[in-house]
């Protein structure tokens, strides 16, 4: 591999020059987007992140695990003993909050929240079909609260 | 500049990251306007376009608020979100729902991306590696002394004005401009931004006598 930065003064102005020209065109909507996005910092803040640690449509199955057929996109998401769990169909999504505290399950995009649930005795509940682009699910229990990592579900 | 105090410009991503998570909002749009380059260049870069490219573009900065307050190696912020964006470029195409698959050697694609592929037809990870080097000197251009940034401006604007020029707008001798923008460009190579990015070459590069040399050169 050459090595890098260029130790030729030449050299590295062009590669310079050209790293500043590009930094020139991001559209508007991604810089009002990403600007946007710092105000969901009090949400982060104040409330347990639960991670995504699976998601059917790019990670591989778990060996020995067997969910349910067809074409649903299985998603699970883990905050120390918490976990949140939702199949998503064309149909909405079904999950399961373990452990099951009762309490519910609001599901938000970047806009603010779009529909929301109460969560039964053993934890399922089940919401509408989301929008595309990034969306987080909130879960208010009994004795916890968490709020999903973004990610688009469909 | 405020009174006293440094440009939000010339901070360091780790005093921004610190300042951001504790909600100064000038520190968050000053990591917008320095970052989003570079996840516009990776989202580019993995054949994700149109309403998909947006998704992933505002997922990865959502994720950043949620990350802020966790961020361990501020240093590897860049890395972090190149990295971040990838994998969710990679999710989206995975979900197959909008974005049509692309052939990345497809030569109408050239016009999309603004750039000629056809001259070197480089793999994802080069690309990749090519943009996170490009925002490594940005990252690093952003925290030279204004005096550098002034110089090395001048230097690679599209036409470069003449040295003339350059000494009469910056109100300094001609035979000076040489010699400063070799010391401008060892502390770019310098700059901590850069270090994850360092190749080592075989031979050690004679560093010693590039102030004469650039002097003379031009």
């Amino acid at each position: 591999m050459e090595p890098w930065p260029p130790a030729d003064d030449d050299a590295l102005t062009a590669e310079l020059s050209a790293a500043l020209r590009e930094a020139g065109p991001v559209p508007e909507d991604y810089l009002a987007a990403a600007w946007a996005a710092f105000a969901w910092r009090n949400v982060a803040a104040e409330i347990a992140l639960a991670e995504l640690v699976f998601d059917s449509a790019c990670d591989a199955e778990p060996a020995g695990l067997t969910r349910s057929a067809g074409s649903a996109r299985t998603l699970s998401f883990h905050s120390g003993a918490v976990v949140l769990e939702i199949e998503v169909t064309e149909a909405g999504i079904v999950g399961q909050l373990s452990p099951p505290e009762g309490g519910r399950v609001s599901a938000q995009t970047a806009a603010g929240t779009y529909d929301e649930a109460p969560v039964d005795e053993v934890g399922f509940f089940s919401l509408g079909v989301p929008p595309p682009g990034p969306v987080r699910l909130r879960a208010q229990a009994n004795g916890y609260a968490v709020a999903t990592t973004w990610v688009s579900l469909r | 500049m405020p009174p006293g105090g440094v440009d939000v410009t010339e901070r360091s991503v780790a005093s921004l990251v610190t300042a951001a998570a504790a909600g100064d909002e000038s520190a968050w749009a000053e990591l917008v306007r320095r970052y989003t380059p570079l996840v516009y260049s990776v989202i580019r870069s993995c054949g994700v376009n149109g309403a998909d490219a947006s998704d992933v573009n505002q997922t990865v900065w959502l994720r950043l608020v949620e990350h802020l307050g966790r961020v361990r190696d501020p240093q590897a912020l860049a890395a972090w979100l190149a990295t971040t964006t990838r994998r969710e470029c990679y999710r989206l195409t995975r979900l197959g729902r909008r974005t049509q698959l692309v052939d990345p050697y497809d030569e109408a694609l050239d016009t999309y991306h603004g750039f000629s592929r056809t001259a070197d037809a480089a793999g994802p990870d080069e690309e990749l590696l090519r943009a996170e080097r490009r925002q490594a000197l940005r990252e690093g251009f952003a925290q030279l002394p204004p005096r550098c940034q002034e110089l090395l401006s001048l230097l690679t604007a599209d036409p470069p004005p003449s040295y003339r020029e350059i000494a009469e707008r910056l109100g300094v001798p001609i035979g000076s401009i040489g010699p400063t923008q070799a010391r401008c460009l060892r502390r770019l190579r310098e700059c901590p931004a850069l270090a994850p990015f360092l190749t080592v070459s075989v031979t050690r590069p004679n560093g010693g006598d590039r102030d004469g040399a650039v002097a003379a050169g031009r």
